[in-house]
């Protein structure tokens, strides 16, 4: 029998770091041809399936392995912010939330990727362009530190069949802004005197959870000329005299809407899906709500509902009480290589494949379109100009063809987290519950944009 | 200037060989080797788990910039006023009621453990799940509370999770749901725990019923419910679940506790340091907690 001896243990030690040296090549190669991804998952399995499909195929062309984790929405977000802290990262991830590209890129965090959004560039739209670049103050430079991937936009959603018990047709509903949303509080005034108890005209998101108020309040700041808030250079207007008018009509409408009983009780503590079940319970006749997931999620167990019942407005928001179109704030959901990813090439490579229109494209259709292109040409495909489908043409004419703009943090991060801190909800909050007047919500709300911008300052 | 003598040179080896006899616990040679390799392992796991997160956290939190910022949340103070509330109701509250429930569930009989086995359903069904349907139990248009009053009583129920008060009621009332069952079983252990003769000697002396509870039950007992309470204490001081899903921090974020802020700093805000500060920002009242709960459970008195 052989006894283990502290010499033996040594020599064996030695040993095995003297063979290292040649089982290297083997894990360098792995390492080259491999790279890790991370997505979220969809919100209908197909997206997932789609994501898979345009995977497999990258791996058959090229060669190189993607070990890719489908991570739930909350979980992936609180990964990606885990690992870019910790500096354990990922070869490439997909902005969640959107916003987390700019608010890294402030402290460099990304790596530059112009050379991948050059390959596609004269194929993007010109918001998409603008949402992959941000701010970095290390380098006090702006560059392309997102690649887009897909869009969204933030329609409204209405129950046709809910508006015609009120004896009412979709025909009738008001082209601009305040007569429009002032349409549904009659529908719910009708259907009040034939006995609905619980049926509320107007599904506003007055709640301080999700990014679901922010998208609502910003619809109304644009609509009621308040676009300005932020510039392209970055900069706070809060003292142009525009901005704070349309700010305190914002308020007041939203807030407005909800003290006179027009908006259910407990939007108010509504958190990200809540309003997506409210709707689906024909609760409220119609909401503001990001993305197609409103009908998506009932496509296949009530097609009558997605056919028929359902209506997302024409072709994006209703004008400006002036008559003038009302640009739509268009999210981009962005491929991500964080700063310390160790397959850079082969990320870059697999980004450079997937954002080609043919794999880009068929990846939104496969997810049955909750998701815009971010390329227009692609908009004009078979799948999105179906005149079968009652959503799709208006949804890719609202995100993609017709009047659109990037999101405030596109200029400034402060902006994210002005939306993170629910700036915006507590102002309408305010006047919906608490009975504060709108000029002094907005006045509260103001003093803490700026409070946040001073930490944020673009030189 | 004294020249060094061959002593001069000895001793500084003495000290280093006494030193390292006693370092190396009397073993020599392999017999230490085989030791310090038996040992090294756990020394990394213990080192890997426990010393480097807490070491990273407290280097996360560790800017005095942090606590500025987070002072200036317009939110924090209610944040800690939420916390201390949740902590003194949540705990007392639901201590007590184990404690008289403890007792109940020490009555002879099968309908006794009948009882024990669906009043240990709550704490045995998964937490998330539950406080997802207390959410929306407690809807103001839908929820299943209101349905009953109307359906019952024709009355319209108010919108329980839009008020701080009522949302954070909802909070401590559900925690106290989920965790009393808990602390009754191991409250019923320790009852069972206190020899028989005792009780029936006590009982001779007339030290029954409330008396009997006084005298003996409690002061045997007192020990085991400080203990469970500090560590209830800081269970709770951790915990997420019960605000995030019954009242999700709101009204307008009103209802937030120091464990949920800290999420919300970290994750939603996208500022982990902030989010590390928040919860740091408990050490305070964590501290004292555990260098009390230390000292009672070094006690040497004959207690359970």
């Amino acid at each position: 029998m052989t006894y283990l001896t502290r010499r033996s243990v040594l020599h064996g030690s030695l040993a095995l770091a003297a063979a290292r040296p040649f089982a290297a090549p083997h894990v360098a190669k792995a390492a080259a041809t491999t790279a890790t991804v991370w997505f979220a998952q969809g919100f209908v399995q197909d997206e997932d399936v789609a994501l898979r499909k345009a995977v497999a195929d990258y791996e058959k062309a090229s060669g190189n392995q993607i070990e890719l984790s489908v991570i739930p929405f909350a979980p992936h977000r609180q990964k990606v912010i885990s690992a870019i802290t910790s500096g354990v990262v990922p070869d490439m991830t997909m902005s969640n939330p959107n916003e987390i590209l700019q608010l890294f890129a402030w402290q460099d965090k990304w790596l530059d990727v112009s050379d991948v959004v050059e390959t596609q560039q004269a194929q993007f739209s010109e918001t998409a362009l603008q949402a992959a670049q941000a701010y970095n103050s290390v380098t006090r430079k702006r560059s392309f530190y997102g690649v887009p991937l897909r869009a969204a936009a933030i329609p409204c959603h209405i129950w046709g069949s809910l508006v015609e018990k009120a004896g009412l047709r979709i025909e009738d509903i008001p082209k601009t802004w305040d007569a429009y949303f002032d349409f549904f509080k009659k529908v719910q005034d009708n259907l009040r005197k034939q006995g609905e108890r619980k049926v509320y005209g107007l599904g506003f998101q007055v709640t301080a959870n999700g990014v679901d108020p922010a998208n609502l309040f910003n619809a109304f700041l644009i609509a009621y000329g308040g676009q300005d808030i932020v510039t392209k250079n970055g900069k706070l207007h809060l003292d142009d005299p525009k901005v704070r008018q349309a700010a305190i009509k914002a308020a007041g409408y939203l807030g407005g809407a909800y003290r006179d009983g027009y908006v259910p009780p407990s939007a108010i503590n509504w958190n990200d899906a809540d309003d997506n079940n409210a709707f689906h319970a024909k609760l409220m006749v119609m909401d503001v709500d990001g993305t197609l997931s409103t009908e998506v999620a009932v496509k296949d167990k009530h097609p009558e509902w997605y056919y028929k019942e359902i209506v997302t407005h024409g072709f994006g928001y209703p004008n400006d009480n002036s008559g003038k179109p009302v640009p739509s704030i268009v999210p981009i959901t962005q491929g991500l290589i964080p700063k310390g990813a160790k397959n850079v090439t082969v990320a870059k490579e697999f980004l450079k494949y997937f954002i080609q229109p043919k794999v880009i494209g068929e990846f939104i259709e496969l997810g049955l379109g909750r998701w815009l292109p971010v390329m227009p040409s692609l908009a004009k495909s078979a799948f999105w100009q179906n005149p079968k489908d009652p959503h799709l043409r208006g949804y890719a004419h609202q995100g993609l063809l017709g009047p659109t703009r990037p999101d405030y943090y596109v200029f400034n991060p402060a902006m994210a987290e002005v939306y993170s801190q629910h700036v915006w909800s507590i102002a309408m909050i305010d006047v919906a519950k608490e009975g504060v007047k709108p000029e002094a919500a907005i006045d509260k709300a103001f003093k803490r944009i700026e409070e946040i911008f001073a930490k944020y300052k673009i030189a | 200037m004294r020249s060094a003598s061959v002593l001069d040179v000895g001793r500084p080896a003495a000290r280093w060989r006494t030193l390292s006899r006693s370092l190396r616990g009397g073993l020599k040679g392999g017999e230490y080797t085989w030791a310090v390799a038996f040992v090294v392992p756990y020394i990394a796991v213990f080192a890997a788990f426990v010393v480097y997160p807490v070491v990273y956290g407290l280097w996360m939190g560790s800017e005095t910039r942090l606590y500025r910022e987070l002072f200036a949340d317009p939110i924090y103070q209610s944040t800690v006023v939420n916390t201390v509330l949740y902590l003194a109701l949540g705990v007392n509250v639901k201590m007590f009621l184990a404690l008289l429930l403890s007792g109940f569930f020490m009555r002879p009989g099968r309908w006794t453990k009948v009882l024990l086995l669906i009043f240990v359903l709550p704490w045995a069904v998964p937490q998330i799940s539950t406080f997802i349907s207390i959410h929306w139990m407690l809807n103001g248009e839908w929820g299943l509370l209101n349905n009953v009053l109307y359906t019952l009583f024709h009355v319209e129920g108010p919108s329980w999770l839009n008020d701080r008060w009522t949302a954070l009621g909802a909070v401590i009332v559900s925690h106290i749901w989920k965790w009393t069952p808990f602390w009754t079983l191991i409250l019923l252990a320790g009852r069972m725990a206190i020899p028989l003769e005792i009780r029936d000697t006590a009982r001779v002396d007339g030290a029954t019923g409330l008396r009997g509870f006084v005298h003996i039950t409690f002061p045997l007992l007192a020990n085991l419910y400080l203990i469970c309470t500090l560590l209830s204490t800081i269970f709770l001081l951790g915990d997420f679940n019960a605000v995030n899903f019954v009242s999700g921090g709101g009204p307008a974020n009103s209802t937030h506790v120091l464990a949920t802020l800290g999420i919300r700093n970290a994750f939603e805000i996208a500022h982990p340091r902030l989010g590390v500060a928040a919860v740091m920002s408990a050490l305070p009242l964590v501290i004292p907690l555990v260098i009390v709960l230390m000292r009672k459970l070094r006690t040497s008195e004959v207690q359970l």
